[in-house]
């Protein structure tokens, strides 16, 4: 009879030290619980998260070592956009939360109050494929689509390969350190993921980085 | 010449060859070398690496909704109502069309209309509400704004409810079935009859509206 209040004591404290709405956060699945650099890395990402959802916003984790770009508010994801391939320049520097300085443009029509035919809306595919967005602190964030279709698609793709890897090079030769320019995330989206992207975010968003551990 | 045009064409080709290997996600360039490196694997270290990272996910768990959330996806066109991972409400749509009209008398001022993106909250809820037509309203069709505020008041044209988010946006209704799933709004979030009425039975004041 003693000890039978000792399970509600305890299941009390249970519920006391874990509410019961505290679901298990979303987890990066891919991540590898016996390697120390991706834990330490997780966990860098989750400390920036705890700053970002604490407030009423959405916000934008570019997952890099599962490839994929989460909008995010309060720690839930809420869209997934899958990255194609991506490349990067000074990744030590992705690390903090950067802010969008400006959402790509979008050409708005405009309503005549004269004209008797409504106005077509703004629809996902008139969004851009390719664009470049930068944030505050400096950092450029390229994206462009994964269709290139035709020769002259597939030149246009080879030339900015060509152009992105010489600018690698010389910033190697350069030195890994080159304070002066700003870190770079290239990423091959598909048309729809990239216009999707476009759509979402808004001037002021911020953006978190989870860096892969390893090549 | 030709040597310094053969080299420049070497140097080019084998750019264009190392370009065009195609790059996987794990590929990293130039600065892999400062990446985070693995650390030696310490069996104290790692359980005290695993500990940090379950506790900050749980940190991070505490700022997800334990109620019912709205989730609204303006791109789709689609209103979820979610709790935690679970989807309760999964409805079509019209959210902004991005259209712009220009303010008279207000230089180069134009309304906007966008579904706003971010997260919410509901403000109020209301049954059988009436449309408090604003100016665009008028100016749009072409019409004077009129003076007596009763000129504004519209019936039965927003549904048998609706849950006002801020700065005069709601989830409502619409007469306009046939426009759900696209894009058509002044920034409002229309719904079919059924599905506003979930909704509305669903949240309460305060439930979180994430809007993307």
């Amino acid at each position: 009879m003693l000890f039978m209040p000792l399970p509600i004591i305890l299941s009390v404290v249970l519920l006391l030290s874990t509410p019961g709405w505290a679901a298990e956060g979303e987890a990066f699945s891919d991540l590898d619980m016996n390697d120390p650099a991706a834990l330490q890395e997780a966990s860098r990402v989750i400390e920036e998260e705890l700053k970002l959802a604490s407030r009423p916003q959405t916000y934008l984790l570019i997952d890099l070592a599962s490839g994929a770009i989460q909008i995010k508010a309060r720690g839930v994801d809420l869209h997934r956009l899958p990255i194609a391939a991506w490349t990067v320049t000074e990744l030590p520097r992705l690390t903090g939360a950067f802010r969008l300085t400006a959402r790509p443009p979008v050409i708005r029509r405009k309503i005549d109050p004269s004209a008797t035919t409504e106005q077509e809306p703004i629809s996902l595919s008139d969004m851009p494929t390719e664009y470049r967005l930068s944030f505050n602190p400096a950092m450029i964030l390229e994206v462009e689509s994964a269709a290139e279709q035709g020769t002259m698609g597939w030149i246009r793709m080879a030339s900015k390969k060509v152009w992105k890897q010489l600018r690698v090079w010389k910033q190697h030769l350069a030195g890994a350190q080159s304070p002066g320019e700003a870190p770079t995330i290239s990423l091959t989206l598909s048309s729809e993921q990239a216009q999707s992207l476009a759509w979402s975010t808004v001037n002021g968003m911020p953006v978190v980085i989870r860096r892969p551990s390893e090549p | 010449m030709k040597r310094v045009l053969l080299l420049l064409g070497s140097v080019l080709s084998f750019g264009l060859f190392v370009a065009l290997i195609p790059y996987s996600s794990s590929q990293l360039q130039s600065s892999i070398a400062s990446a985070p490196q693995p650390l030696a694997v310490d069996p104290v270290v790692l359980r005290g690496l695993q500990n940090q990272y379950k506790g900050l996910k749980k940190q991070l768990a505490q700022f997800t909704p334990h109620q019912h959330y709205i989730l609204v996806d303006t791109a789709r066109n689609h209103l979820y109502v979610k709790r935690s991972q679970e989807i309760v409400l999964d409805a079509i749509a019209s959210t902004g069309s991005g259209v712009v009209l220009d303010k008279p008398g207000e230089g180069n001022t134009q309304w906007v209309f966008d579904t706003p993106r971010g997260e919410f909250t509901v403000q109020s809820k209301l049954t059988h509400p009436a449309w408090v037509k604003p100016d665009w309203a008028f100016i749009e069709e072409g019409l004077m704004v009129p003076k007596n505020p009763a000129d504004r008041v519209e019936q039965g044209v927003l549904g048998d409810y609706a849950l006002g988010f801020g700065k005069g946006y709601f989830i409502h209704g619409t007469l306009y079935t046939r426009l759900l799933g696209k894009n058509v709004t002044h920034g409002c979030i229309r719904l079919n009859d059924d599905d506003l009425k979930s909704v509305y039975q669903l949240a309460r004041v305060g439930t979180p509206i994430m809007i993307f």
